[in-house]
């Protein structure tokens, strides 16, 4: 507990650094990688992000120690040059994409890690710094790291929001944005170098193997929530920032503890917790609507059942008679009938049911709706009378009273449907 | 059958496209009107929308120029509207209409530049145009065929080009739409405009345009709609792939090089 107060009340300037260094880097690569994501590209935010290895070790060669400007400028030359042979290599041959992305993912983390071997062997004492750019390690940020990281994080988000109409338009129309006249060569360059720089930012506090995620995986979760894009961002902004901090005190609270692999799990707990239970989009709000129609179809044929009787000619319905009829359902059946006599569509006298008005109504609606339905088939689309009733037992729970008025108007008001069974109106006799 | 008129709206000459090599579009040369509404006809596989294409830059040419109000491109393209097909861009994409038609403002707006009241209001008057003012705050991905295809025309409208350029706008749009939409285009050639519409249907092709372009691989016919819809061309132009221009095309392909590149 004093761990998590001396934590979160940045009494050490250094954790303060690392808080707000991790903040902007969170927000910066969720800006950047929702759009690659949106752009189906996300692919290629994991081949920069491995890519970036050999330039940190060759940074790290030349400048004999860890300058983090010499370490920078390596990944960013060596992510930029696997982007530009990514498309070269598309131009120029004729392999697929997802085959071109992959080898060069490997072959550029296969060389990162020869070269880290390298400076290993060479046993320079600074060498304990370097290991922590595979996993990442946000709290080793200093002061002057987050000039470098945080200044370009903020350098990406200005230019993100200074060019959202441009960017916005080349991931939805590019052909659009060429005719009109706009450069979108340079464009998609210039996303590009935000897109390596977004890795590079990441370098330090994520480490290259896990950066991939931190593009991608915030956009995605957040597409869960809403449709609009300025939002979209917000929430990407958001799950990516608290997701980087929490992994952050993580790796604060336990020694050794590396800080990307922390913030992935965060992220994926944020993602994973989208899928479930978003509204609308999640996994539970969907499960709960098909239940919801599901009870609502059966209450729909337990009053299509009794109206059924009524058409017979039988007056009285016996509960145990109306459990017959859905065989092995005579629990859900019970159920039906509680809530259809709370809502007020069936009256229950001690054992007999029978309609309310409001039940008599509403069981004419749906096998009107499902005769009207019938004779639309037959008359319009030239089906055979056997041929109609199950289509038309799905769509009697779901024709709305707009299409219910244009069926009447289209078939003229009939009579019987094609089954010569009478179509029920309200001010009929039955 | 190919109609030449002087001063032309648009002028195409000699142009020949390639992909991957294999030439879809030989030797094109015409000259359009001012003012009309032209149909480019063809089947499939003509290259209908790679001359339109080609027309805006967004292909290569292996040959041949274009001029435009007797202009480069690249000098009037304010000038000049395109409306790309409708299954090209991803409709899941997180806009609202709004923000798709007011993409038609951006050519004047610059880069860099937020829209603002005055490039809202164009759009929403451009909306109104197209009967879809009520759908102003809708997400894009849950309209209908024919309400994506109203939208990229208000998007179009937007532009307050004097030349539009369509790629099958009629596509996948149900017959009151196509009516409408039809109608719009007429008004807006009798105010001077012209409009290139690529379309696959000759049936209503017959009804709605001026003047027609017949394409298949090659120019068959370019001229007013009178002279040009016989029953010879007609045949030309949808009496299957001409044999030898494909095995042509075939041989290109198999080279290391493209032989009509200059």
């Amino acid at each position: 507990m004093s761990d998590f107060v001396y934590f979160f009340t940045f009494q050490d300037a250094s954790i303060a650094y690392v808080v707000i260094g991790i903040t902007l880097l969170g927000i910066g690569s969720a800006y950047v990688g929702t759009y690659s994501f949106l752009d189906k590209k996300a692919l290629l935010g994991d081949a920069i992000s491995h890519a970036v290895l050999p330039g940190i070790c060759l940074g790290f060669m030349l400048a004999g120690e860890k300058n983090p400007l010499y370490i920078v400028t390596g990944a960013f030359l060596s992510g930029a040059l696997a982007t530009f042979l990514t498309s070269w290599l598309k131009s120029k041959t004729r392999l697929s994409d997802d085959a071109i992305i992959a080898s060069i993912l490997s072959i550029f983390f296969g060389f990162g890690i020869v070269l880290l071997t390298v400076i290993q062997k060479s046993g320079n004492p600074e060498m304990a710094g370097l290991n922590q750019f595979i996993f990442g390690n946000a709290i080793a940020i200093l002061e002057e790291d987050l000039y470098i990281y945080g200044g370009l994080a903020i350098l990406i988000i200005i230019t993100l929001s200074v060019l959202r109409k441009e960017f916005s338009m080349l991931v939805f129309n590019a052909d659009f944005g060429t005719s009109i006249g706009y450069p979108m060569g340079a464009i998609r360059m210039i996303f590009n170098v935000l897109m390596i720089l977004a890795v590079v930012i990441g370098i330090q506090a994520i480490g290259v193997v896990l950066m991939a995620a931190l593009l991608i995986a915030p956009g995605a979760a957040a597409r869960f929530w809403t449709d609009k894009l300025s939002k979209l961002l917000l929430i990407a902004g958001a799950f990516s920032a608290v997701s980087g901090i929490l992994g952050t005190y993580v790796s604060f609270v336990i020694p050794q503890m590396p800080t990307g692999p922390w913030v992935v799990v965060f992220l994926s707990l944020f993602a994973f917790a989208s899928f479930l239970f978003a509204p609308k989009k999640g996994v539970l709000s969907r499960f709960i609507a098909r239940k919801y129609y599901l009870k609502k179809t059966h209450q729909d044929h337990l009053l299509k059942a009794i109206f059924h009787g009524l058409e017979k000619g039988q007056s009285t319905f016996p509960i145990e008679e109306i459990y017959e009829s859905f065989p092995y359902k005579k629990k859900e059946t019970k159920q039906t009938i509680d809530d259809l006599v709370k809502s007020d569509l069936l009256i229950n006298n001690q054992g007999l049911i029978n309609f309310s008005a409001k039940g008599k109504s509403e069981a004419k609606r749906i096998v009107r709706l499902h005769r009207l339905w019938e004779l639309y088939l037959n008359e319009y689309m030239n089906i055979a009378p056997d041929h109609v009733h199950d289509s038309a037992e799905k769509l009697e729970h779901i024709l709305t009273p707009e299409l219910e008025a244009l069926l009447e108007n289209r078939l003229n008001y009939p009579k019987l449907d094609p089954h010569q069974e009478t179509i029920p109106r309200d001010n009929d006799e039955l | 059958m190919i109609t030449h008129v002087e001063s032309p709206i648009l002028e195409i000459h000699d142009l020949t496209v390639s992909y991957d090599q294999s030439p879809v579009l030989w030797n094109v040369d015409l000259s359009l009107p001012a003012g009309k509404l032209i149909g480019i006809l063809g089947p499939n596989g003509a290259g209908k929308s790679t001359l339109i294409k080609a027309v805006m830059g967004l292909v290569p040419v292996t040959g041949g120029y274009v001029k435009i109000f007797d202009r480069e491109l690249n000098d009037v393209r304010s000038r000049i509207s395109y409306v790309p097909q409708r299954e090209s861009v991803d409709w899941n994409f997180p806009a609202s209409v709004l923000d798709v038609v007011m993409m038609g403002t951006y050519g004047k707006l610059g880069l860099f530049r937020r829209p603002g009241k005055k490039e809202k209001q164009i759009a929403m008057d451009c909306l109104d145009k197209v009967g879809m003012q009520s759908f102003v705050d809708r997400q894009i991905s849950e309209l209908s065929g024919g309400q994506q295809q109203r939208v990229f025309i208000a998007r179009a409208l937007a532009q307050e080009a004097d030349l539009y350029l369509m790629d099958e706008p009629f596509a996948g749009v149900d017959m009151a739409t196509e009516t409408a939409i039809f109608q719009l285009l007429q008004e807006m050639t009798a105010a001077g405009k012209t409009v290139i519409v690529v379309h696959h249907d000759i049936h209503s092709a017959m009804n709605y345009f001026d003047w027609i372009i017949m394409l298949n691989l090659h120019l068959v016919a370019s001229g007013p709609k009178t002279e040009v819809v016989t029953e010879d061309l007609l045949r030309k132009t949808y009496g299957g792939k001409l044999n030898l221009l494909t095995k042509v095309s075939d041989i290109i392909r198999q080279k290391d090089f493209n032989p009509l590149k200059s």
